[in-house]
């Protein structure tokens, strides 16, 4: 009996410094929605969020430059903040920064979110100029969420930060202005399969337990191999743990909520959810898979390389069928989750796990910037009734708008990996990095589906460039600063990884050396 | 022997009741088995050593979550059933396959471990003050950070059920006076004519009949006269039937009809909505009921 | 003792998850989400017993408060729908479609 005394733990603040930043600056939202005077929130909560966000990616460099990448996990084993970590979270910070313009840009979101879609409370909000400014302390927790996610060293913090990072999602994909129903749809399916997963994710994690008597990766993975006779357990825990994981990331099986939400969430949260949700998952599934189960990869990469093939393969096929453009990019990223599992995938010696890692962290990069760019785009063409969704009001873009269409078609082609673009780059990282690992078949599949993903995106092109606008076409909105600026910069950074993949490549690199905390 | 007796008789229990939640075509009976495998767990978890989860499961899962569940599904509306028509064809046969399957695989792959003796919690709560202490050791310790972080979880609840439930008041609320003047300068300043009584009926449906024996419009109940209609009740009087049929055509017009503009808002707009709200009858119907009836299909495509 | 507890949550875990599928009420089916984490903690409970370390009870506390604050949300988002809608059917859901 040790009278009520309680060690204090250790924590390292400013390990954590930017992911403490971030939820700081989200409870200081929350007060703000509290008391600040309803027309002073938005212009408060836009520059807090833009400084905090940018405040954080400046923390995460000074970290990675000053102190070096720290070699144990902090917060009491909670949490690794090592190289790929510090990389990812540089990546989520800058997509998350770049989404909130667009978020803050538009009249994207419901006026009140309460109020009964086409109901006289509905117009009275409307006219009053209400807006639901709580969009901005949720998109803030939700970024906190991803940024641990990719970080947490134990099943529990992963489980935490899985329920932080998708909970406000939830809510922010049922906010849409226009076309309320369709969002509150996506917004209740969304919910239903994403707890369902976490509960199949949960189930794997108590079995996992079960086998190896912990949580933390690291004895997981000393763990395997030492238990007699519960193999069962592991194989059947890794498989449940699988699915919550492969259902963030929307791969094959799993894939059927994306085109769904995508579709119905407001354009400017599609966009965050598809580059950051993605890159943050992506950390997540090789931590998993690497650092807890990375002696166990005879067993679990037959399964990922059908998995990788399934998602390539549907992704590709049935985006060519889609008639409206944001799911026409939901299954795009889906092909995408498929060409990154092949980097999963290549797992191998310490150097070939190197290459991989680059790999996968370059094209989460090459492909982030491209997502935002393409949603921002498509958050400018509009009809009478919000966005113009299908693909045939988008016939002739290219002639009433030429430097807009060039710009998505820009995006398009860096989506199917055309040579100076940044998807070139990072598909021919990927590959070579499967190559290396003897995954030739699975390469072989991955070029034929960029090929045929490359078909559609060359006939979105076609069909902006080289048909006759419609009479009653759709009107480009004039792009506020915001939205400009977004697409500008996505625009400038798909070119220069395109054209000088270098100081990124080198960088991804580097902060793959030394690979992730055991 | 008495774990033994007590585990076999919730299990029993738990699994009926988790096939009853399922099965059972009452969204409030399904709640109320959940709570039924909720209580069981909780006395499991008091068995397997864990008192202080127990306690947390039955306040915090039976306590809070289920009463969430009741309230919802209460104002949702109890007789809600599910109904039975299949959407997807042979969904239910292949999802109930599928389940088995599920259940089947994983009831032996636990049930065929080879487990040693299980280690008792003696040895993780010797040298503590028992079970509740050394959770807290554990929470404020190894695991502060996560702990931490579920604020933020909470945090993002409350601020998703004001973002998604509150709504904050865009008209002045109606004072008495102006409820009173609105009254006075409209065409019925006296309550609305009760429903008819007659020999042979007495009953809210009946319109009441006006000296000169013409049906009385304004008597005529709105909810029940649209839900006859829509049943098919219609009443037999012919006469009646094509009145009722009147109403709830200029009814359905005025519904109809698009709002109007960008008219300033006065309370006589706020009134309009309690005024209807009396006219029905139904407090739950008044404000909203018919926007919310027709569903926006322009929204879809 | 342990498989016998083992078995019981891996039944409750299955009978929840052929309830998510069967089920059209979005109510029920979120009910029946909430079995399947029951069975969860049923689980991690049993492990911790058997491993004799407190880790499993404390996931199985982490998991009511994530729970809690799911169900806040969940509720709140299928209220919701309800307004607009008139109806908690997740078939009545149907306007995204391929």
């Amino acid at each position: 009996m040790n009278g009520g005394t309680i060690e204090a733990p250790t924590i390292e603040y400013a390990l954590l410094a930017p992911m403490l930043l971030i939820f700081g600056a989200a409870v200081v939202g929350v007060l703000v929605e509290a008391f600040a005077p309803r027309y002073l929130r938005k212009s408060i909560h836009v520059p807090l969020t833009l400084l905090a966000l940018a405040g954080g990616f400046l923390l995460t460099i000074l970290q990675a430059v000053r102190e070096g990448v720290p070699t144990t996990p902090a917060a009491m084993g909670a949490v690794a903040v090592d190289g790929p970590a510090l990389f990812i979270w540089g990546i989520i910070l800058v997509l998350a920064f770049v989404s909130t313009l667009l978020i803050n840009d538009d009249e994207q979101f419901v006026a009140q979110a309460a109020a009964v879609p086409g109901s006289s409370d509905e117009e009275a909000a409307v006219r009053h100029g209400y807006a639901q400014t709580e969009v901005y302390p949720l998109l803030l927790f939700s970024v906190g969420g991803m940024l641990l996610f990719p970080a947490a060293n134990d099943l529990l913090v992963m489980f935490v930060a899985l329920e932080v990072m998708s909970l406000p999602l939830y809510l922010l994909c049922g906010l849409a202005r226009r076309r309320r129903l369709l969002s509150q749809e996506a917004s209740v399916k969304y919910f239903l399969l994403g707890s369902f997963s976490s509960a199949f994710f949960l189930y794997g994690m108590a079995l996992v337990y079960g086998y190896a008597g912990s949580i933390d990766l690291r004895a997981i993975s000393s763990a395997l191999g030492t238990v007699a006779g519960q193999d069962i357990l592991l194989y059947v825990g890794v498989a449940l743990l699988g699915v919550g994981l492969l259902f963030k990331i929307g791969a094959a099986p799993f894939q059927a909520w994306k085109p769904d939400v995508y579709q119905g969430a407001p354009t400017a949260i599609t966009a965050l959810m598809a580059s950051t949700v993605l890159v943050a998952a992506f950390g997540a599934v090789l931590r998993v898979f690497w650092v807890a189960l990375g002696n166990l990869d005879w067993d679990w990469r037959p399964v990922m390389w059908g998995v990788a093939i399934l998602t390539m393969v549907v992704g590709a096929i049935v985006a060519i069928t889609q008639t409206e453009i944001k799911r026409m990019l939901a299954y795009s990223s889906i092909a995408h989750a498929g060409f990154l599992l092949t980097g999963v995938i290549a797992t191998g010696g310490p150097e070939q796990n190197q290459e991989a890692l680059s790999a996968i962290l370059f094209y989460l990069v090459a492909y982030g910037f491209a997502t935002v760019g393409g949603f921002a785009v498509v958050t400018m063409v509009r009809d009478a009734g919000g966005e113009a969704g299908h693909l045939s009001r988008w016939a002739g873009l290219g002639k009433r708008a030429p430097l807009l269409a060039g710009i998505f078609a820009f995006f398009l082609l860096a989506f199917a990996g055309i040579p100076l673009t940044s998807g070139f780059f990072g598909k021919y990282a990927v590959f070579s990095a499967a190559v290396a690992a003897d995954a030739l078949p699975l390469v072989v599949v991955g070029v034929v589906a960029s090929a045929i993903a490359a078909f559609f995106y060359v006939r979105v092109i076609v069909l902006m460039f080289f048909s006759e606008p419609a009479a009653d076409g759709p009107s480009i909105a004039m792009p506020t600063v915001g939205t400009s600026a977004v697409v500008a910069l996505a625009a400038a950074a798909t070119v220069v990884l395109g054209v000088f993949p270098e100081p990124v490549l080198n960088l991804a690199d580097q902060a793959a050396s030394a690979l992730f905390i055991r | 022997m008495g774990e033994t007796i007590t585990f076999w008789v919730l299990a029993v229990v738990s699994v009926a009741a988790a096939l009853g939640l399922v099965f059972s075509r009452k969204a409030v009976y399904s709640a109320l088995m959940l709570g039924v495998v909720m209580l069981s767990l909780a006395v499991l978890y008091a068995v397997q050593d864990a008192p202080f989860l127990a306690a947390v499961q039955i306040i915090v899962y039976t306590g809070a979550v289920m009463m969430l569940f009741l309230f919802v599904l209460m104002l949702v509306g109890v007789d809600s059933a599910d109904s039975l028509v299949e959407t997807i064809r042979g969904q239910r046969f292949w999802a109930i396959v599928a389940g088995l399957g599920f259940g089947l695989l994983l009831a032996l792959a636990v049930g065929n471990v080879a487990f040693s003796p299980a280690a008792g919690m003696g040895r993780a709560v010797s040298g503590r003050d028992g079970n509740v202490p050394a959770l807290a050791e554990e929470i404020f310790t190894r695991h502060v950070f996560a702990f931490e972080v579920t604020s933020a979880l909470l945090i993002t609840a409350a601020l998703g059920a004001m973002v998604l439930a509150h709504r904050e008041r865009v008209r002045p609320k109606a004072t008495q006076r102006d409820l009173a003047r609105t009254r006075f300068a409209g065409p019925q300043p006296s309550p609305l004519p009760g429903p008819g009584t007659y020999a042979l009926h007495n009953a809210i449906d009946m319109p009441a009949l006006l000296p000169d024996g013409t049906v009385a419009v304004t008597s005529i109940n709105r909810v029940l006269a649209r839900h006859e209609m829509e049943e098919g009740y219609a009443p037999t009087d012919p006469e009646k039937a094509a009145l009722i049929k009147q109403v709830l055509e200029k009814d359905a017009a005025r519904d109809a009809a698009p709002v109007e503009g960008d008219k300033p808002i006065q309370v006589k707009d706020a009134l309009q909505d309690e005024g209807e709200l009396r006219d029905e009858g139904e407090p739950q119907a008044g404000t909203t009921s018919r926007k919310e009836n027709a569903p926006q299909e322009e929204d879809g495509k | 003792m342990t498989t016998h507890y083992l078995v019981l949550s891996a039944l409750l875990f299955a009978i929840g998850g052929v309830g998510v599928l069967l089920r059209r009420n979005a109510i029920v089916v979120f009910m029946c989400v909430e079995l399947m984490l029951n069975a969860c903690n049923l689980a991690f409970v049993t492990f911790a017993r058997q491993h004799g370390n407190l880790d499993g009870q404390l996931i199985a506390f982490f998991v009511m408060v994530v729970a809690a604050a799911e169900v806040v949300i969940g509720l709140a988002i299928i209220v919701m729908i309800f307004r607009t809608r008139r109806s908690a059917s997740v078939d009545n859901a149907n306007l995204l479609k391929y």
